[in-house]
């Protein structure tokens, strides 16, 4: 789902940077009011699970690949908005660090998946656990108990709804290029393959084998933090009582607990590090992720916008480092990549201003 | 007795108060004191306390100055990434203060070296810039990462452990302990020339000479103190640094520690054989 560089046209780059702007900067704005300072750092982990989620490829019939991108999961534990913020960094880090995504094409990366992606799977999470707990309400008579497997069961439907909105969108701005940019002979400029291409070769794998894999990691990890983890994330937005699961736009945040815990969550996340060579057995490229040569070679002419586009060098193309052994170079590549998250997410934490809740407490 | 309910504020007490001192001209106590505190907080940084898994302060120092090593003397970029992946991790679990300070230290000399190597991308040589200014990047962050995680005084007595002259290490110890001492002294006596300076003063700067007059004598009664201490204790040259207190599993983690060091350096060789 990382649009490459040149497969959108700088006027679309362009529009859809400007519409990011204002997105970003109320995301910052609500992050800001919402994460306390001590439990940012802990934002940084949840977007090193976005990070090594979408390093895991997989494979489908056909030759193509995909991943999970698990940014519901950063929205149920921190909020839509600091996902957004949260996976827009990881994403900056591929593009830049990795080549993973275009830099020109970064906005449009960070619509799709830290935009879209979030605020879908946050409001089917909302919408699901408010039915949960109006069915709860109905059989307890009122009593509303909650359990941790509806959540993670609403988990994994807004998870699935997330992941194949921000595909749908992904297919529809590479579906428009050759329908708005194209020569006078009628060839695209940029991407040359239109909506009823893009959207049917984008949806198929995402409805079936990764949405699959984005329900999976959703779930397992969000399990996982709510058995050894409870205070991981913010009980306003998830939490494991359904109170949290409810849209009290004017309730204050909970108040900031001790970050309990959050050792085997590290450890998880340093498992999945280690564990990011199991995507390098999906060979081939995710569909819309080609080189230029490698389009050519697939419709038979280069689309002249893409032949005469900018291209950046990262530091570390594809998670490969020079003639180190492949899996090494993902390893050490997961390993750079998490660590830049938390040194970001650890030193945001130390310029935000700390903040004293005089207000009532929840937990009496 | 007056109950509680009788008592009537004083008239003085409702008076608004618009008492709005007059600017001083202190900028040189302020400085002063302000970067004094800075110094002295910088040398008793002691966030990183060493962890069961951390390796002896000898074994990081050597493994320290040999990553360094190994990094600029590395002709494959491959190597000063892996080096820069890892110094990232450990950068990654610092304590706050020190992550915010290595970081400071190291993307500002790793800028000013790709500022300075900057004309190289005019004359074609673009992976020069990027290849010093990540090896900056890395060296310094491997450096910054041993010093902030070693308080002074164990870097002093790893240094002895690593066979350095004692008269050495007596010096840089006794250093080290004089700059804090001096300071906090300096220090002391800045606040007392403010305090006694209430208001106007355009004279200020002049007392820079007192402060660096009391700071001299002391210093120089600190080191005849020293000196008879000393001689009291019959020194004889020989300077002898109290031993690490011991961990569990001591030995078995610095052998995994320099496990990973030969690694790393035949790593190196190997990447070195492909330039």
């Amino acid at each position: 789902m990382h649009i490459p560089e040149n497969y959108l046209s700088p006027q679309t780059c362009g529009v859809i940077a400007v519409a990011m702007v204002p997105v970003w900067v109320r995301a910052a704005r609500h992050m800001r009011e919402e994460v306390p300072r001590q439990k940012m750092p802990l934002v940084g982990v949840a977007a090193a699970f976005c990070f090594l989620a979408m390093m895991f490829n997989i494979p489908l019939p056909g030759g193509t690949t995909g991943h999970a991108v698990a940014g519901t999961l950063v929205a149920i534990l921190f909020g839509p908005w600091t996902a957004c913020i949260a996976i827009s960094i990881a994403l900056a880090i591929q593009a830049v660090l990795f080549g993973d995504g275009g830099i020109l094409a970064l906005p449009a990366n960070c619509l799709n998946m830290a935009f879209v992606l979030p605020m879908c799977g946050y409001a089917v999470f909302s919408l699901v656990r408010r039915r949960q707990a109006r069915h709860a309400g109905e059989k307890d008579g009122g009593s509303g108990s909650s359990s941790l497997g509806q959540e993670l069961r609403a988990a994994g439907i807004a998870s699935y709804v997330g992941i194949n909105a921000a595909a749908l969108c992904c297919a529809l701005e590479l579906g428009i290029q050759p329908l708005l940019f194209h020569d006078a002979a009628g060839r695209a400029l940029f991407c040359p393959y239109p909506l009823w291409v893009s959207v049917p070769a984008m949806m198929i794998g995402h409805l079936t084998v990764w949405g699959a894999a984005e329900v999976v990691f959703t779930v397992g990890i969000l399990g996982f933090v709510r058995r050894v983890a409870p205070d991981f994330g913010l009980a306003r937005f998830g939490g494991t009582g359904l109170a949290g699961a409810s849209d009290d736009v004017g309730a204050q945040p909970a108040p900031v607990r001790t970050v309990r815990a959050a050792g085997p969550v590290l450890g998880l996340v340093a498992a999945l590090a280690i564990a990011t060579p199991l995507g390098l057995i999906a060979t081939g490229d995710a569909w819309g992720e080609w080189s230029t040569a490698d389009l050519a070679t697939r419709v038979g002419y280069t689309p002249s916008g893409m032949a005469r586009g900018w291209e950046w060098s990262s530091l570390m193309p594809d998670y490969s480092l020079g003639a180190l052994p492949s899996w090494l170079g993902y390893v050490l590549s997961a390993v750079a990549g998490v660590s830049l998250l938390l040194i970001a997410f650890r030193l945001l934490s130390g310029a935000s201003t700390p903040k004293v809740d005089f207000g009532p407490r929840d937990d009496d | 007795m007056t109950s509680p309910r009788d008592a009537q504020i004083p008239a003085w007490l409702t008076q608004g108060e618009s008492y709005d001192p007059p600017r001083d001209h202190d900028g040189f106590l302020t400085k002063s004191l302000l970067s004094l505190a800075g110094v002295l907080a910088r040398m008793r940084l002691d966030d990183g306390q060493s962890t069961p898994v951390s390796p002896s302060t000898p074994l990081k120092l050597v493994l320290g100055l040999g990553l360094i090593l190994l990094t600029s003397l590395s002709g494959n970029f491959a190597f000063v990434l892996v080096v820069l992946c890892l110094a990232l991790a450990r950068a990654a679990l610092l304590p706050l203060r020190a992550l915010r300070r290595s970081m400071a230290v190291a993307c500002a000399a790793a800028g000013l070296t790709f500022l300075l190597m900057a004309p190289a991308l005019l004359l074609g040589q673009a992976h020069s810039p990027l290849l010093l200014g990540t090896k900056v990047l890395t060296t310094c962050l491997v450096a910054m990462g041993v010093a902030l995680s070693t308080p002074a005084a164990r870097l002093t007595r790893a240094l002895r452990t690593l066979r350095v002259p004692a008269t050495a290490i007596l010096t840089l110890d006794l250093a080290l302990r004089s700059i804090v001492e001096l300071g906090r002294t300096a220090s002391e006596v800045l606040v007392a020339l403010r305090l006694r300076s209430v208001g106007r003063d355009r004279d200020k700067r002049s007392s820079i000479g007192g402060v660096g007059g009391v700071l001299l004598l002391k210093a120089g009664r600190s080191a005849a103190d020293t000196a008879d201490a000393m001689a009291c204790r019959c020194f004889d040259g020989t300077y002898q640094a109290a031993p690490d207190a011991t961990r569990p599993h001591a030995r078995a983690v610095d052998a995994a520690w320099l496990a990973g060091g030969l690694v790393l350096l035949v790593l190196f060789f190997y990447l070195q054989g492909l330039v």
